[in-house]
């Protein structure tokens, strides 16, 4: 089998609000000085899903593909260490200030080329921009079916069964190979590497491919490609205000403050 | 200092006091050796008193007793052998490892660490080497028609043969009494037979002996009847034994045919001597052999400070890092495993055994001990075969005969290592095993991976902290940059700096140094941790990477002098930074602020008037052997009163922070941080202070658990905080303008 891992590197989702900053002008983050971008927490998680399937079916290949700049090899190489076989880059100018369609396209060109797919797994959504649609668009790209919101994942012959999160529990599904499914942080915790295969990881290569490299054409990916546009990016405004509840004895606080909760209707 | 109960351990340091009655007497008795003048008439010891037995009978059981221990010797060795070589070289440093051996090993330094242990261990131990000395004095005498033992010297030499069976006996007396009429004492915490018949056996040679000693006196009419002429002991030495004598004397009340007191001699004689070789035998077969096991161990004592872990070398070239298989420890390792003498002491202090969590310092190793005594011989023949060792041993030795919970629960606090009388250190051993579970198997408590995720990524240990490495400094005027000209690099740590509760500590630690005219800087957003979690959690790749950086940013910056207000830090760079070839100048704040205040730098002129109890970190204190800095500094506190816990000094008691467990769920009964909270809340002092932002955090948690009541609880504070009041205020004061040359303003540090 061959299992594709699609990984994300993204702006720490840890970077201290004081140092969170952006630039209204350009409708842009920022990136904070000195704090290094990372794997987005859901795809770790994709990949432990992938590994997980790849331990249970044996003779297994993974690959993971990161859709970004130069320095998401470090995303790429952190999957890898945990076990993945290969890694790819898709890396070109043109991929840049996309939407989660043209993404999901650039990705989905690169399963075709890669050809063996059996699955796709992705995060159930970016850390960062928390669209939650790439995954989704990559099966529609593709034509394959999709399970959602995963929190297992088990290989059933030629099926894929996949207990998918629901508001009050959980469902199964099961869908024939190919598929897409996305994993939620509910499957459980990403592995810690063992130090031979963070070693191992450090010493393979891996492949870029560009858009040329895809067959896309620049007009279809990237800002150009995008159907969504940004408003306006800017950091809310939060509000803290104090009110004393007057009163003589405790019951008339007590009391201003049911009036005051309810007024605000919090009760 | 106050008088309360600092620790009676360390000023000690009169080796001889211990040993000045056995080795005293025991040079008399050489002297007594060369009085061999002859003169007739005067009392002698008679050779092959009784014919008891033909003169080679004792050298054939000597010659078998030598010929066990080689054995047993021979045995273990070929167990040693499976291990790796020492990475420190046990052949450098032979002076002061000859001072251990005498300090720790003969002078037995840990061994009074307990007291009662101590006078208890210190007669039995002198009286074996005295009437050994004894037994060797009659045998020249006997055999060896070297006939000193007469005149005066005999009449002492009487004396003293008994005194010291005695003492042997009070010895045994309080060993018996000990295991067998205390409550659960430490020494049955693992009771095997093998205990009760060594102090058993022990306390028969020693009664056998005077019994031998009192038979003879009385069978002498009889054995001389015939040799009219001849003096007896009786006539004048035998008094000199004071305990024997009177034996022989009852014994003569019952006015017994002298055949039948000279058969009594010939059977107590020959019991005597078997029971005293058989006994000497255990020491192939029981925990007696620490009799050897523990001075070697002391000569094989790591010779640098307790708070350094190995460095693994060549990492990168590395197929495994760290111990998963018995061999893999090094033979030293696998010596102290036969040197335990399961006397449970290290057990007794563990703050982990203490609060009821799956770890006994004293289990883990006698569990290897067993581990290796099965597994070893079979490891020894694969490998000699040329097979795979690791396919041996049929349980995994980490994770089956060492639970991963037992190893996870260590603090790393170094005071079963302080307080094992046979030198073990466990802590290396344990961190070994750590080491194979992070780096070998990626096996870890997912609080402990998170923070070592976090410090992979983010350069700290602080998951989800909100604060950045400048938040502190908001407040303080210009904070000095550290450019290389001034004396110190104020080191913050990310405790200090990314922690709430401790971002007061770092301010008052900068103002009473901007106070005292020190000249320094701090890195600021340059800092990133300098690894010391990642090492003690296992991981040494980490840690390895993380010391590189710094070590080599800290060579840029010219840094040679380092202040830091955390002892974890402190410890790093002052103990674990030379193996990476940086060598700075560390002060922990405590020693720099106790200087400033001796030399009038700092003045504390405010008063606190609360009683004050201080805990000592383990990795300031116990390893590091700064006690009285801290200390100095209450002292000089107007108004504020030292008051010692139960457990300080040396001998001070986890907060359960170090090794890691800071980022760690706590399995067990109890948390270790109330166990500490508890004893700090009995002093009945209004504060407890100490030095660690991790103490401090692990107060703050644990105080209001077994305090709920808010009002009069005490409060944690670091000596830092206490300081900072005494000198600036209570409402802090003002700061004097800073002294430094290059400032960066509130503007600069946004970016
Ligand atoms: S270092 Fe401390 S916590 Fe670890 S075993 Fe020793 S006493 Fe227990
Ligand atoms: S390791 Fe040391 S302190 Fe612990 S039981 Fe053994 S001899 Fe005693
Ligand atoms: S050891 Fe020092 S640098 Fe590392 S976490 Fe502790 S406080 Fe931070």
């Amino acid at each position: 089998m061959h299992f594709v891992v699609c990984a994300k590197q993204i702006p720490d989702p840890e970077t201290p609000p004081s140092a969170f900053k952006i630039d209204p002008q350009k409708n842009e983050v920022i990136p904070a000085q000195g704090i290094a971008p990372v794997l987005s927490q859901f795809d770790s998680i994709a990949a432990e899903a992938a590994l997980r399937l790849k331990e249970a079916a044996g003779d297994s290949k993974i690959t993971v593909i990161s859709m970004g700049a130069e320095s998401a090899q470090a995303a790429i190489k952190q999957v890898l260490a945990m076990g993945a076989d290969e890694g790819l880059l898709l890396n070109d100018p043109a991929f840049t200030k996309g939407d989660p369609h043209t993404t999901a396209k650039v990705l989905t060109a690169a399963v075709q080329k890669l050809g063996d797919v059996d699955a796709v797994f992705c995060g159930r959504q970016a850390a960062d921009w928390d669209w939650g649609q790439t995954g989704l668009l990559m099966a529609e790209g593709l034509g394959w079916p999709s399970a959602i919101i995963a929190k297992g994942v088990a290989l059933d012959g030629q099926q894929l069964s996949v207990e998918r999160v629901l508001e009050d529990g959980y469902e199964t599904a099961q869908a024939p190979l190919p598929a897409v499914v996305t994993v939620s942080n509910e499957f459980g915790e990403p592995r810690y590497p063992k130090l031979q295969q963070i070693m191992q990881a450090a010493r393979k290569t891996v492949t870029t491919w560009t858009a040329a490299d895809l067959g896309l054409d620049a007009a279809e990916v990237g800002e150009a490609g995008s159907r969504l546009r940004l408003e306006k990016l800017f950091i809310p405004e939060k509000e803290g205000k104090v009110e004393l509840m007057e009163g003589d004895t405790a019951t008339e606080k007590a009391q201003a403050l049911v009036k005051a909760l309810q007024g605000a209707k919090v009760l | 200092m106050t008088a309360e109960t600092p620790d009676q351990q360390r000023p000690v340091r009169l080796i001889g006091a211990w040993f000045a009655p056995a080795v005293g007497a025991s040079v008399l008795g050489f002297y007594g050796s060369f009085q061999l003048q002859e003169e007739t008439g005067e009392l002698i010891r008679h050779s092959f008193f009784n014919d008891v037995a033909p003169p080679a009978a004792p050298y054939l059981f000597l010659a078998a007793l030598t010929g066990l221990l080689v054995f047993g010797f021979l045995r273990h060795a070929t167990l040693w052998m499976v291990g790796q070589p020492t990475a420190q070289s046990v052949l450098r440093e032979i002076p002061h490892r000859m001072r251990n051996a005498v300090r720790l090993g003969l002078a037995q330094d840990k061994v009074r660490r307990d007291r009662y242990a101590g006078i208890m261990h210190w007669c039995i131990f002198s009286s074996i080497i005295v009437l050994t000395f004894v037994t060797a004095q009659v045998a020249v005498h006997d055999d060896f028609g070297i006939e000193f033992l007469k005149g005066d010297y005999l009449n002492f030499f009487t004396f003293y043969g008994d005194l010291f069976g005695l003492v042997g006996l009070v010895g045994v007396g309080m060993a018996l009494a000990r295991r067998y009429f205390s409550d659960f004492h430490r020494i049955r915490w693992d009771e095997r037979f093998e205990d009760h018949l060594i102090i058993l056996g022990l306390g028969l040679v020693l009664l056998t002996g005077f019994i031998v000693e009192a038979l003879r006196i009385a069978a002498e009419p009889s054995v001389f009847a015939d040799d009219a002429g001849m003096l007896t002991l009786t006539e004048d030495a035998a008094p000199f034994a004071f305990i024997s004598y009177p034996i022989a004397r009852f014994i003569e009340l019952f006015e017994m045919p002298g055949s039948q007191v000279e058969g009594a001699h010939f059977v107590s004689w020959w019991s005597h001597v078997t029971l005293s070789f058989s006994w000497l035998g255990l020491i192939v077969f029981t925990r007696l052999d620490h009799i050897f096991f523990a001075p070697i161990n002391a000569f094989l004592l790591r010779t640098d400070s307790p708070g350094r872990l190995s460095r693994i070398p060549n990492l990168e070239e590395r197929e495994i890092f760290g111990v998963g298989y018995i061999q893999d420890f090094s033979w030293k390792q696998l010596f102290e495993l036969d040197a335990c003498v399961r006397c449970g002491r290290c057990t007794e202090v563990c703050p982990a055994n203490l609060a009821g969590q799956p770890l006994s310092p004293m289990h883990l190793i006698q569990d290897l001990k067993a581990h290796l005594a099965d597994v070893g011989p079979a490891v020894q023949r694969v490998g000699h075969e040329g097979g795979d060792t690791r396919a041996v041993s049929p349980v995994a030795m980490v994770g089956d005969v060492i639970k991963d919970e037992t190893l996870w629960a260590c603090r790393t606090c170094g005071a079963c290592v302080q307080e094992c009388p046979v030198m073990i250190e466990h802590v290396p051993t344990i961190v070994d095993m750590r080491r194979y579970l992070v780096m070998d198997e990626a096996r870890l408590p997912a609080t402990a991976q998170g923070a070592l995720e976090n410090l992979e990524t983010r350069g700290h240990p602080w998951r989800g902290t909100s604060l950045e490495r400048t938040t502190w400094m908001e407040g303080l005027g210009d904070v000095p940059l550290f450019d290389g000209n001034q004396d110190y690099l104020y080191w913050v740590g990310c405790s200090g700096a990314l922690v709430e509760r401790n971002l007061p500590i770092t301010k008052a630690v900068f103002k009473l140094l901007r106070e005292s005219g020190a000249s320094f800087g701090v890195l600021g957003q340059e800092e990133t941790c300098n690894g010391d979690p990642a090492r003690r959690l296992g991981n040494e790749y980490l840690y390895q990477i993380l010391a590189e950086q710094l070590v080599m940013t800290f060579k840029e910056k010219n840094v040679q002098r380092v202040i830091t207000n955390c002892p974890h830090c402190f410890n790093t760079f002052k103990n674990e930074y030379p193996q990476f070839d940086g060598h700075f100048e560390v002060l922990h704040h405590t020693e720099f602020l106790s200087g400033a205040l001796r030399d009038g730098s700092l003045r504390a002129t405010h008063p606190v008037g609360e009683d004050v109890a201080y805990h000592d970190s383990c990795y300031l204190g116990r390893i590091n052997g700064v006690y009285d800095a801290p200390r100095q500094i209450v002292e000089m506190v107007p108004g504020a009163n030292l008051v010692e816990m139960r457990r300080n000094m040396s001998k001070g008691l986890c907060c359960g922070a170090g090794g890691g467990n800071m980022w760690q769920e706590e399995v067990g009964e109890r948390r270790v941080n109330h166990v500490r909270s508890e004893e700090a809340v009995r002093t009945g002092a209004q504060q407890v202070i100490s030095n660690c932002p991790f103490c401090i955090q692990m107060f703050e948690d644990g105080v209001p658990a077994v305090q709920p009541e808010e009002e009069g609880r005490i409060r944690p504070f670091d000596i830092a905080e206490l300081l900072e009041r005494a000198v600036f205020g209570p409402g802090g004061g003002e700061a004097k303008e800073p002294a430094a040359a290059a400032a960066v303003s509130d503007g600069d540090r946004e970016t």
